[in-house]
């Protein structure tokens, strides 16, 4: 009885403090979500108006799934481009490893806002890519799609998002003992085979928690569309803030929150459904 | 054991890490169906050994000859040799089924063959109708028997074993150890087996490779290399041997005269030895006999001395005899039942007691 007591003392300070900032307001946002807002102001009362109104108008749906389109091409490519890094960090290179997580950190130490605006310079028609393409005479006029257009919006989000799926893949990887690289050598398994069959399933909780950090952050994400996604880059988080700040319509703005929370859930459950058929279909 | 001929030779192997050497000039045939230990504290290279064979390391120089043909060239899954891990190995993420199947199902085999295989290798290891767990359900001797399945399954020629029983705890190790060698007779496949722990090689093994940094020290039967260790290392590390220092007096046809601290000790004449020679004799515990009056039995070597110590151990007990200023020599009795009520309660801690061995349990060894 005194030990489960203590074990309560240790939890207090952080469950203290995301009731009141964290449950608090999004219980807070969630009432909001039912009420009606009319010209005279905010009514308190029970309607799901707001979650139907996101389907009224096509702008809703198509800004939501261009969102998770682009935030599944970020989490897709963030994971894609890492692998290979936390593999060789763990196998191949392993006396570099504490320099390059090093490094991998160093990134997140400038402000994620200086890097947007970073790479607003880099992808601008005088930005450096443009510059260095028409100084060899590639191109003539500067390419307009790298700035202001998904395609920035992603490789933004690719460069800030990547150490958040290097580590947990990273760290998956580094549970892997040498033995079972080696007994699945010696059962017969060529290099390909191991990894296919020994070393990617046992680092896919790396996989799947990367890619869910970067498809949830760049989902959600609205700094980065606003500063280099242009109009065709309009974001559902975008949206979000503008009814809270621009229409003061917060029951809106609420529902469209909480909607979006359901629907990222869903997909998630969904993507961690396939990698459990795809374990059980492996069966021999 | 079938027609000895030789499975296959390791030809002066050498590989070293840096500066480090971890195996020299090492040479060995070993014939089919054999088990073979390799003996040795850590770091004496036997497991780096091990791994050459299975092709996890490529030595600096030398060959493995399996059949006459080399197969350094060849990488670990291409070699007709299978593992066994100190530490199991099992694949976390497969059922018992699926781990032992591995093999099998990279082969492509048929599903029904596999099956049937995966079966036969279960009851094997005496695991029947564990197919579904998984690896964390099951303890070490479980895990270790499923290993062992998972790598006989595919039907080596050599099994290696690196030192399979070392994660286990005494009594499963003891089981497992008479079961390991039940199945080697069974199936007649050629064991190489790396061990520290001279009670397992001693146990097991037809032939023991005692080694010593790197080197071999003695390459016997376990019955010789305990009874005629050559060398003072192999009197130390394989059982437990009274070690003293003498210096050889006269040489006889079949026996040496040596003088250890003044006292005459007759020894059995095996090292190349000169008059003179400064050397080490040894002499197994049980070997040295406490002479009581009842047993009127006299031996090559006799002497006086005083009991120092009685120590017991359950199934026997340790006298330490003092039988010269510098000398305590160890006499190992086993406690036969009628006596085992006397054995320890007689105080016999500073009695004097006569001593005795034979000249033929007396090694000598130069060093």
């Amino acid at each position: 009885m005194k030990k489960v007591k203590k074990h309560i003392i240790l939890l207090t300070p952080l469950f203290t403090y995301f009731t009141f900032f964290f449950f608090a307001p999004m219980f807070v946002l969630f009432v909001y979500s039912f009420w009606l807002k009319t010209s005279t102001g905010l009514v308190p009362t029970f309607t799901l108006h707001n979650y139907l109104y996101i389907f009224s108008n096509k702008l809703y749906p198509i800004t939501i799934l261009r969102s998770i389109r682009i935030g599944f091409i970020t989490a897709i490519i963030c994971v894609i481009i890492s692998y290979p890094v936390a593999y060789s960090l763990t196998f191949k290179y392993k006396k570099l490893q504490d320099v390059v997580l090093y490094l991998i950190l160093i990134s997140l130490f400038s402000s994620y806002l200086v890097r947007v605006y970073a790479w607003k310079t880099i992808l601008g028609s005088n930005g450096i890519i443009n510059q260095i393409l028409r100084y060899i005479g590639l191109i003539e006029e500067p390419l307009t799609f790298l700035l202001f257009s998904p395609t920035a919006i992603i490789i933004t989000l690719v460069f800030i998002l990547t150490p958040f799926t290097i580590l947990p893949i990273f760290s998956s990887l580094q549970n892997i003992s040498a033995d079972l690289i080696e007994a699945a050598n010696d059962l017969g398994a060529n290099k390909l085979k191991t990894f296919y069959r020994v070393t990617l399933p046992l680092s896919m909780p790396g996989v799947i928690t990367g890619f869910i950090f970067s498809f949830t952050i760049s989902t959600g994400d609205y700094v980065t569309p606003q500063l280099v996604g242009g109009t065709e880059g309009l974001m559902i988080g975008r949206i979000v803030q503008d009814q809270f700040g621009m229409t003061y319509n917060w029951p809106f703005g609420s529902a469209l929150a909480y909607f979006m929370i359901f629907l990222l859930i869903v997909l998630i459950n969904c993507f961690i459904w396939i990698t459990a058929i795809l374990k059980l279909k492996r069966k021999f | 054991m079938s027609e000895n001929k030789t499975a296959f030779v390791l030809k002066d192997i050498c590989k070293n890490f840096g500066n480090v050497t971890a195996v020299k000039n090492f040479r060995l045939d070993v014939k089919d169906g054999e088990f073979i230990s390799l003996l040795g504290p850590s770091g004496c290279g036997k497991t780096t050994l091990l791994r050459i064979v299975a092709g996890f390391e490529i030595p600096d120089s030398g060959e493995v000859l399996l059949d006459g043909k080399s197969i350094l060239q060849l990488p670990p899954f291409k070699r007709p040799m299978n593992m066994v891990f100190q530490r199991y190995a099992l694949f976390p993420h497969m059922t018992v089924y699926e781990n032992i199947a591995f093999s099998q199902f990279l082969k492509k085999k048929p599903k029904e063959e596999t099956q049937e295989k995966v079966k036969k290798m279960l009851s094997l290891v005496q695991l029947e109708g564990f197919e579904q767990r998984k690896p964390d359900q099951l303890s070490g001797g479980q895990c270790q028997r499923i290993a062992l399945a998972r790598a006989l399954i595919n039907e080596p020629r050599v099994l290696l074993l690196d030192e399979p029983l070392g994660a286990l705890d005494l009594k499963i190790r003891k089981q497992m150890q008479i079961e390991l060698k039940n199945i080697q007779e069974k199936l007649k496949i050629t064991f190489i087996y790396v061990t520290h722990d001279q009670e397992e090689a001693l146990v097991m093994s037809d032939r023991i490779v005692l080694m010593k940094l790197g080197e071999i020290m003695q390459v016997d039967t376990p019955k010789r290399i305990y009874n005629h260790p050559n060398s003072r290392f192999a009197a130390t590390f394989i059982g437990e041997s009274n070690v003293l220092e003498g210096e050889v007096a006269q040489i006889h046809e079949d026996y040496l005269v040596t003088n250890v601290d003044g006292l005459q000790f007759f020894a059995q004449r095996t090292a190349e030895v000169k008059a003179g020679d400064k050397i080490f004799l040894a002499i197994r515990l049980e070997k040295v006999n406490r002479i009581d009056k009842k047993t009127k039995k006299s031996f090559d070597n006799q002497f006086q001395g005083k009991i120092e110590d009685v120590v017991f151990f359950g199934s026997s007990v340790k006298y330490y005899v003092r039988i010269s200023e510098n000398i305590i020599m160890i006499s190992e009795e086993t406690i036969v039942e009628e006596e085992s009520d006397q054995g320890v309660e007689e105080k016999n801690i500073g009695d004097t007691v006569a001593i005795g061995f034979a000249k033929k349990d007396v090694n000598v060894f130069l060093e």
